[in-house]
């Protein structure tokens, strides 16, 4: 048999031939606020892993939470109950050397400002440059390329009573990049910025995604930036509804596409149908569907190919060989007769498989589908 | 990965205390005023214990002797004028005089038509005219008229409430009729000196007739056989130290021989420890003290409730602990260190002006300048680290 995992398809945890490691996990993750009477959960067994390089969105209306996990991940708050490594550190228990040494590896971008009305632009960089002990000359470099980066250049030396609130956010900004962080948690960084500004800010982000795989987890109601996402997290009442890699919904949504009775679903419903898909793995050799056996789920190949095979009662014939975008199973989930050839792993493959009923649910959406679909399987005999 | 030092870091302390010069300049003056409190009280406290031992002050004269029993300048315990003879034979002796005081018998009582409130007492010293005893220019130009029977000069500073002299002119003055020990007792004329805690005015007059009003000092005898403070002048070419060692060791043992130094200190030593007076300007030297802490701290921690979201972002990015104290600790050395200029500025004028106006000595010496500025460090730095709490308790997880 496959072995089935509860990884969702969407999650993109089996997307590429490298598992990057992981800048962020978090597992079964509780958190309440208040003590005795008034102690009040907000996180409920949160999980998330977030790979090196990925640009993490997370939205959701205010008080569902997604603050109080992003504070965590950021060491700001303890970790109560569960699991959270954070650069290969767990925080559970950790103690404050760990937590000051890691916050040094930390970018962190607020709301508000929170500039020292004292200091200049640049020295309020600086202070963020100083504390990782960079070399003055190279921090004054970097520290101004920053912020000509951010349309700053002229304005290095002027304090924040001389800025407006965006160019005060974009210094912000650049003292949550000069330290070159390795995670950046950032709260509505656009929200103070015009489109042209936030759209720089943004693209600087990828850039350190990309070139320095720099992890970035920001929490944004700002939908002109959605675009740059790796990764889009939903979070509701505390619970993490959904999780999905942008990229990789794209690639299932194209192959259901493929599907000729999906053809015709909006991509809309697609993606729904996308998020109830869950990763199967296997092995060279394993079975994945056995003939005779009743039908409970419908799989797409996300890599690796499978032998079909049918048994006519005197010998087992492989008659085609399936791969990546291709599926199978569908036949018996909609006659709800047994499965009708047996499907063999050729090499380590990765499924993913929707359940009979949430199958059929889609179906059930337009009744001409099934008509199509009798129509369908008539002619393929 | 330690910091390598090669450019001196922001100055986040300096530039957060001199950002507001409003904010800067009241909480200047805040921690001035308790400089100027805590000047004051060390000022009176010298003032005072200056006057107590003014007389000694006055006198001519580098070692001092008293009897063993005199605990305070005002008690009158006294030793044998033999004393004075010996030390006279001392090599190095240029003169060796003896200083006669009065006090619970010297009532001074201002007459009018024969009659006269009950008097007042008030220090008679009785000295040889012979010996230029008296720093004081005006006495010593004076010594001649007091030469006459029933004559003495009167402090211009006696207390006018008690002695209600005309003490500003001479002939008026020598036609008031006044009783000394129930004498008749004209004055003279007038010098300059000043009351402390136990005298109220003084009077000076010759050993004769010092003699003459107060006969029974003595039980049996001469009453200058009893001497108050004998005072020796030291040869120009002898040292001091050295005189009084032979001195010392000459003299019988009822008596202290004492330099001048050693006299002021004996006698500051007892009002200040023996009396309730140093206690009471240590407690208004606290007083000030605490008025300079609650006013830097409340300086310290307006400025920390006013940056907490910056420092939140600081402890976020991963400042530690220390970074803070040490920030609060330069912003209250700097509090202090430019809180004690304009303090002792206004210290200088308020010594000057009282000084003039009240004839104490006000006079700031580097001892209390240096006890006034470590007080104003320690103040500083006490309230900044009760304001730093405030700071720590700062929460990174509120800025989100």
């Amino acid at each position: 048999m496959d072995s089935q995992t509860t990884i969702p398809a969407t999650s993109g945890a089996f997307v590429g031939d490298v598992r990057l490691p992981k800048t962020v996990r978090v597992e079964n993750v509780n958190h309440f606020f208040g003590e005795g009477e008034l102690r009040k959960q907000a996180l409920y067994s949160n999980n998330l892993e977030v790979r090196r390089g990925e640009i993490v969105i997370m939205t959701g209306p205010s008080g569902s939470g997604k603050t109080t996990l992003l504070t965590l991940i950021g060491t700001l708050r303890t970790v109560q109950e569960g699991n959270l490594r954070v650069l290969g550190n767990e925080l559970l228990g950790a103690d404050r050397d760990l937590i000051v040494r890691l916050r040094k590896e930390l970018g962190f971008i607020f709301q508000a400002h929170n500039l020292f009305e004292s200091l200049t632009a640049f020295q309020n960089v600086n202070m963020a440059a100083e504390l990782v002990g960079l070399d003055p000359r190279i921090a004054e470099g970097r520290i101004k390329s920053l912020l000509t980066r951010l349309g700053l250049g002229e304005r290095v030396h002027y304090k924040p009573k001389s800025l407006s609130g965006g160019q005060k956010q974009r210094v912000a900004i650049a003292r949550g990049l000069v330290h070159k962080p390795k995670l950046i948690l950032a709260d509505e960084p656009t929200a103070a910025l015009d489109e042209k500004s936030g759209r720089e800010v943004v693209t600087l982000f990828q850039e350190l995604a990309r070139d320095e795989g720099c992890t970035i987890i920001m929490v944004t109601h700002d939908n002109r930036i959605l675009d740059v996402a790796d990764r889009i997290v939903n979070m509701v009442d505390g619970r993490i509804k959904s999780d999905v890699a942008v990229q990789e919904t794209s690639v299932i949504c194209e192959f259901l596409k493929g599907f000729p009775l999906f053809a015709d679903l909006t991509p809309n419903t697609l993606s729904e149908v996308a998020d109830k898909m869950m990763v199967h793995e296997s092995q060279p050799g394993d079975v994945v569907i056995r003939q005779g056996d009743p039908g409970e789920l419908f799989y797409l190949i996300r890599s690796g190919t499978v032998d079909v095979l049918i048994d006519d009662g005197a010998e087992q014939k492989k008659v085609a060989q399936l791969k990546e975008g291709q599926y199978f199973g569908e036949a018996a989930l909609i006659t709800d007769e047994p499965r009708n050839a047996t499907i063999v792993a050729h090499d380590r493959a990765v499924f993913y498989a929707l359940e009979k009923t949430d199958f059929r649910a889609v179906l059930d959406t337009s009744a001409t589908f099934e008509e199509e679909l009798r129509q369908a399987l008539f002619n393929r005999q | 990965m330690l910091t390598v030092k090669r450019k001196p870091k922001t100055p986040l302390a300096w530039k957060n205390l001199t950002h507001d010069w409003r904010r800067l300049a009241v909480a200047l003056m805040g921690i001035a005023f308790a400089v100027l409190l805590m000047f004051s009280q060390v000022g009176f406290q010298n003032a005072l214990f200056d006057s107590q031992v003014k007389l000694i002050a006055d006198l001519e004269g580098d070692i001092f002797i008293v009897s063993k029993a005199k605990f305070t300048l005002a008690a009158e315990k006294r030793f044998d004028f033999v004393r004075i003879h010996q030390a006279q034979s001392c090599p190095g002796v240029l003169w060796a005089t003896p200083v006669y005081s009065e006090l619970t018998t010297s009532v001074l009582r201002k007459m009018e038509h024969g009659k006269g409130n009950l008097g007042y007492p008030i220090r008679s010293i009785g000295f040889q005219l012979d010996v230029p005893l008296f720093t004081s220019e005006e006495i010593r130009r004076q010594t001649r008229r007091l030469n006459a029977p029933g004559v003495a000069l009167i402090d211009r500073k006696s207390k006018t409430k008690k002695f209600p002299l005309p003490m500003d002119n001479d002939q008026d003055l020598s036609r008031s009729s006044v009783e000394l020990a129930s004498k008749k007792l004209t004055l003279v004329g007038t010098f300059n000196s000043g009351t402390d805690f136990a005298h109220d005015g003084n009077l000076v007059m010759s050993a004769e007739n010092f003699a003459r009003y107060f006969p029974h000092r003595k039980r049996f005898g001469d009453p200058l056989s009893v001497v108050d403070i004998g005072v020796v002048k030291v040869q120009p070419n002898y040292s001091v130290a050295d005189v009084r060692k032979v001195l010392e060791k000459t003299l019988n043992k009822d008596v202290f021989v004492l330099s001048r130094q050693e006299y002021f200190d004996k006698e500051i030593r007892f009002w200040d420890k023996s009396t309730p007076i140093g206690t009471i300007f240590l407690a208004g030297k606290i007083i000030g003290f605490v008025v300079g802490m609650v006013i830097c701290y409340q300086v310290i921690y307006s400025d920390i409730a006013d940056h907490m979201p910056e420092f939140a972002t600081l402890k976020a990015m991963g400042y530690p602990t220390r970074y803070f104290i040490g920030l609060i600790i330069v912003e209250a050395l700097l509090l202090a260190v430019v809180g004690f200029l304009p303090g002792t500025l206004a210290s200088l004028w308020l010594y000057s002006s009282l000084a003039g106006q009240t004839g104490l000595l006000m006079e700031m010496d580097r001892y209390s300048v240096g006890f006034v500025l470590a007080a104003t460090i320690a103040m500083c730095i006490a309230s900044g680290m009760l304001a730093v709490r405030k700071l720590l308790a700062a929460d990174p997880a509120s800025l989100f």
